[in-house]
């Protein structure tokens, strides 16, 4: 059965159920049946040791002991030569990029940034990335921007270059597209710090390395929007210019691609953003760069690393605004240039090309310099950070005292610990039958099936206990970004004066580095799992958001009309009307949520979060590759199971 | 799309491209000529703590100062770094905390890597508290002393148990052995990373509450916070730290090592005949020198360059032994 089958009779069915066989109210029993389980029965019956793979573990290690004297033989294989290559190409690429910033001179790399941008997307777009040039060079910090930028424009174009024909493929063919749906899946919950390993044996350390790991995790977006893209194209286009004779490579070139192009410039501008994403954890092997100026601030000088943090928001803001500025002008669907305008163009690409150029040449024949090493606002910037972090990290401030303090103290006691305590002692059956039964309820057959296929995986790899444990803070964390999501996307949605402050807002929280803002709150709420949880809130309710404005905003204008006109006043409109209507959004809502608090996991496991997060980032650290891997697939397994018990019976979706 | 249009992008991209690649010949051309001096590039491995940043630093400036190497220092953290050195990528790492499992991978197996015993710096893991406590409990001084009293200790996180605040994930640690062994009554609370777990306990600190750590010597900040020590059981033939390695339980119960430290080469960097080799081979200091350092760097936020200048500078008899003098 077709989701799209599955999903018609359901919300038909839905609106005759009582509300006693509602899928909330079932919910809510099969919990409290769960509780009474709790209570009546034995504790701490875990996952039976008779049912791990414990060996596995091992494996895991004897695997990359053996590819690493592979990788470091005297006389290495033929297959560990070609990956040596690509990675000193890729290590050659990155230096050109670098070197060939640099041999502009700082006046030339200003000036190719901001004519392009200004070319190509107009004042505004010239001006962003003006600005950011500014601040990179006011807050001291050019080479290592102009480090992170060339590491970046390495890894967007090569992410693009095989995520693009990748997504077309995935676009065409539906038996592609079902095949590389659960790789794309793995690429972006594994953690990071899981592959990092094997990343560094196989192609070493440095720029090169830095890109292979960049990509593995910017490649989804690019293969999925794209593929989205050519889908999103409509049907019957399709079936006429191919009665009209086309090949089906004139279909790709014609028509397909011209018409999906507004998604595939979105790719684009994912890609770019997900890349910086990855910025500090490419600096962990030898990316060097702004990630690097993070890591080392967090340990001797804080209020630097809050520093780089900005840096990288600027970097991955102008990026944004230039290549949605860029899309935007150049559609041809909106211009249509009369040979003058032509001949204006050309003139202004000239023209653009001539003053980067000038640029240059003015830069090198004046000294100055390859970067720019002038006057800095850095030391007036340290001290205002260090002022706010010292004010954070006293505890004598009526803040810490009265408000974040208290706050913590009540997470901890009053919901993580009860919480936690529930599903890690509950028998690990009745959690197991719970979980596929609310799937059941919820979202139908399938996906209870894979819950339970994916919970079985979690405890035979013997990750259960520190499964539950990072569960009952996935969900709390979970609750509090829904709940707020969900607050501030109604309102944005409303009022376009929140919508507006509220996107920066989004952005920044997206693109921030959660290293360098975690840090602090460990300050201010000090106790263990809370900094933790408050970071994964601060990353995924923009996704929430961001979804149920929207989806709201979506709701077709009749129905909204129609309650108007019976008299229906803003809140029942809003209440009774565009929220009901918006349901599968706001699932999706929470479903996305899911997965983004997952993504913090291990960001959460290195500031005191424990459990499944601290296991994978020991992997990679103490050198337990096989404990990181086993780890990573739990997560994974978890957040495959929790994406299908929130999944709904709405039609399946792959927003990105 | 006119067929003049697109030749005209096409000449533009061409001109573009032409540039580029002038440019990026100019550079390589003057790169080249750059590096003219007998010793040439040499990689050091910074790790993230204060500590390391002052080796790596005191080492580049006497390295650029009196041999004109070029000095490249990358921060790749600390188990990949093996194998960074293993392909020649790094060449020198000044201070590791004997990572035992890597020894016998890289450095007795492989022979990628060349291992130098001690580098002067005397590395100790502990348990520590700070020292105002003793005022009231001046029985802490001991584990012993610790049993019973275990919910002075206590946090909203650990309940009635006292809170004990375990290491960073990749550092050497046996602790939820140790309390299990010596039937405390604490709860191993993971903090975390190193920045999170000195964030926990300055916090505490500042407040004058109790709090017991993971920690050890050498580390600037030991000196501002007045920490002392808890002594754990008398170490033992055949007594471990790495619980990571598992085996009998038993083999853990004493305290940690006091481990000199010691200083890994590329084994292509040893065998190159660089004359930075032997200075880097000869370079040695103790403990206090490396927090002064790293003092400036960390706590004064000094520039790690002016800091090393600064050490370099008072302390040139030191460095003339390092140099062969």
């Amino acid at each position: 059965m077709t989701a799209a089958t599955e999903y018609a009779p359901t919300a038909v069915r839905l609106e005759h159920r009582p509300w006693w066989r509602s899928r909330l109210t079932l919910s809510a029993a099969i919990v409290a049946a769960m509780v009474v389980c709790y209570l009546a029965l034995d504790r701490d019956l875990s996952w039976p040791a008779s049912l791990e793979w414990s060996a596995l573990t091992r494996h895991l290690d004897d695997f990359q002991v053996w590819l690493s004297d592979q990788s470091n033989a005297d006389h290495p294989n033929l297959i560990v030569r070609i990956l040596n290559g690509i990675s000193s190409g890729l290590d050659t690429l990155v230096g050109w990029l670098y070197d060939a910033l640099t041999g502009l001179t700082w006046v030339g790399a200003t000036a190719l940034g901001t004519l392009v941008a200004l070319r190509f997307g107009g004042l505004r777009a010239g001006t962003i990335m003006l600005g950011s040039f500014a601040v990179f060079g006011a807050m001291g910090l050019w080479e290592e921007s102009m480090q992170t930028l060339s590491l970046m424009l390495a890894a967007v174009a090569l992410s693009l270059a095989l995520g693009m024909p990748l997504g077309v493929l995935a676009g065409r063919s539906d038996r592609f597209n079902s095949f590389v749906t659960p790789v794309l899946d793995a690429m972006q919950i594994v953690p990071a710090f899981a592959y990092l390993m094997p990343v560094v044996i196989l192609f070493s350390v440095g720029p090169g390395a830095a890109v292979i790991t960049t990509m593995i995790y910017a490649i989804p977006p690019a293969v999925r929007i794209t593929a989205l893209g050519i889908r999103g194209v409509a049907a019957n286009t399709v079936e006429a210019a191919a009665a009209l004779g086309s090949t089906r490579r004139q279909l790709l070139t014609k028509v397909q691609l011209p018409l999906a192009r507004r998604m595939l410039l979105l790719s684009v501008n994912q890609t770019i953003l997900f890349a910086l994403s990855m910025v500090v954890i490419a600096g962990l092997i030898g990316g060097s760069g702004l990630g690097d100026a993070v890591t080392n601030g967090l340990y001797s000088n804080p209020a630097l690393a809050v520093l780089a943090g900005a840096a990288i928001v600027v970097m991955a803001i102008a990026l944004d605004r230039v290549t949605e500025a860029i899309a935007n002008r150049t559609d041809p669907a909106q211009q249509h240039l009369d040979p003058t305008g032509r001949r204006w163009a050309r003139l202004a690409t000239l023209a653009a090309t001539a003053g980067v150029g000038l640029a240059a040449g003015l830069g090198r024949a004046l000294g100055a310099g390859d970067l720019y090493t002038r006057w800095t606002a850095q030391d007036w910037l340290l001290a205002r950070v260090q002022s706010a972090l010292d004010y954070i990290q006293d505890p004598a401030t009526f803040l810490f005292r009265n408000v974040t303090n208290p706050i913590g103290n009540f997470l901890v006691q009053h919901m993580l610990q009860p919480l936690d305590t529930f599903l890690v002692e509950t028998p690990w059956f009745v959690t197991f039958a719970g979980l596929v039964a609310i799937a059941f309820v919820l979202s139908g057959l399938r996906p209870a099936l894979t819950t339970a296929a994916m919970l079985a995986v979690v405890g035979v790899v013997g990750e259960w206990q520190p499964a539950m444990d990072t569960f009952s803070q996935v969900l709390v964390a979970t609750g509090i970004a829904v709940a707020l999501g969900l607050a501030l996307g109604v309102l944005a949605a409303e009022s376009r004066a929140v919508s507006r402050v509220l996107r920066p807002v989004n952005d920044v929280l997206q693109t921030l580095p959660q290293l360098v803002y975690v840090i602090p709150f460990i300050y201010l709420f000090p106790v263990s799992f809370v900094p933790g949880l408050v970071a994964s809130v601060l990353y995924a309710f923009p996704v929430v958001a961001r979804l149920v404005e929207r989806g709201v905003r979506d709701v077709a204008p009749h129905s909204v009309e129609a309650a108007a006109a019976f008299g229906a006043t803003r809140s029942q409109v809003l209440l009774r009307v565009k929220i009901p209507l918006a349901r599968d959004a706001i699932m999706l809502g929470i479903n996305q949520g899911l997965i983004m608090v997952l993504a913090v996991v291990v960001i959460a496991g290195l500031v005191g979060s424990g459990a499944l997060g601290y296991e994978v980032a020991q992997g990679l650290q103490r050198n337990e590759f096989g404990l990181g891997v086993v780890a990573s697939l739990a997560i994974l397994a978890l957040g495959i199971a929790l994406d299908r018990v929130t999944q709904g019976n709405r039609k399946r979706r792959r927003d990105v | 799309m006119s067929n003049r249009l697109r030749t005209s992008r096409v000449r533009v991209v061409a001109a573009v491209a032409g540039a580029a690649l002038v440019a990026a010949l100019a550079v390589v051309g003057t790169a080249g000529a750059r590096s003219g001096a007998s010793c040439g590039t040499v990689t050091l491995n910074e790790q993230a703590w204060a500590g390391s940043t002052a080796n790596t630093y005191v080492a580049k400036y006497v390295l650029e100062k009196f041999l004109g190497c070029k000095v490249k220092v990358t921060q790749i953290t600390e188990i990949p770094v093996f194998e960074a050195m293993a392909k020649g990528r790094v060449d020198a790492v000044l201070e590791d905390w004997n990572h035992v499992d890597q020894y016998k991978q890289y450095v007795q197996k492989q022979k990628s890597v060349v291992l130098v015993r001690s580098n002067g710096l005397i590395g100790h893991i502990g348990w520590f508290i700070p020292r105002y406590l003793l005022e009231q409990y001046p029985q802490f001084k001991t584990w012993k002393g610790l049993k019973g009293k275990e919910s002075v200790f206590k946090s909203p996180e650990s309940g009635s148990q006292g809170m004990f605040l375990g290491g960073d994930p990749s550092y050497v640690q046996k602790d939820k052995q140790l309390i299990q062994l010596l039937g405390l009554n604490f709860k191993h609370v993971t903090v975390g990373a190193e920045p999170a777990e000195v964030a926990r306990f300055t916090q505490l600190i500042k407040q004058h509450k109790p709090v017991i750590f993971y920690w050890w010597t050498p580390q600037y900040l030991n000196a501002q916070l007045d920490l002392v020590e808890v002594k754990l059981p008398a170490r033992f033939d055949g007594c471990a730290d790495d619980a990571s390695a598992g085996g009998d339980l038993a083999k853990y119960k004493c305290a940690y090592a006091a481990d000199p430290l010691n200083k890994l080469f590329s084994r292509k960097f040893a065998t190159s005949g660089s004359p930075a080799f032997p200075v880097l081979k000869r370079w040695k200091w103790s403990n206090d020198d490396q927090n002064l350092v790293a003092k400036w760097i960390a706590g004064d936020h000094m520039k790690p360059d002016k800091a090393a200048e600064k050490w370099v500078k008072a302390n040139m008899a030191k460095v003339n032994v390092w140099l062969g003098k």
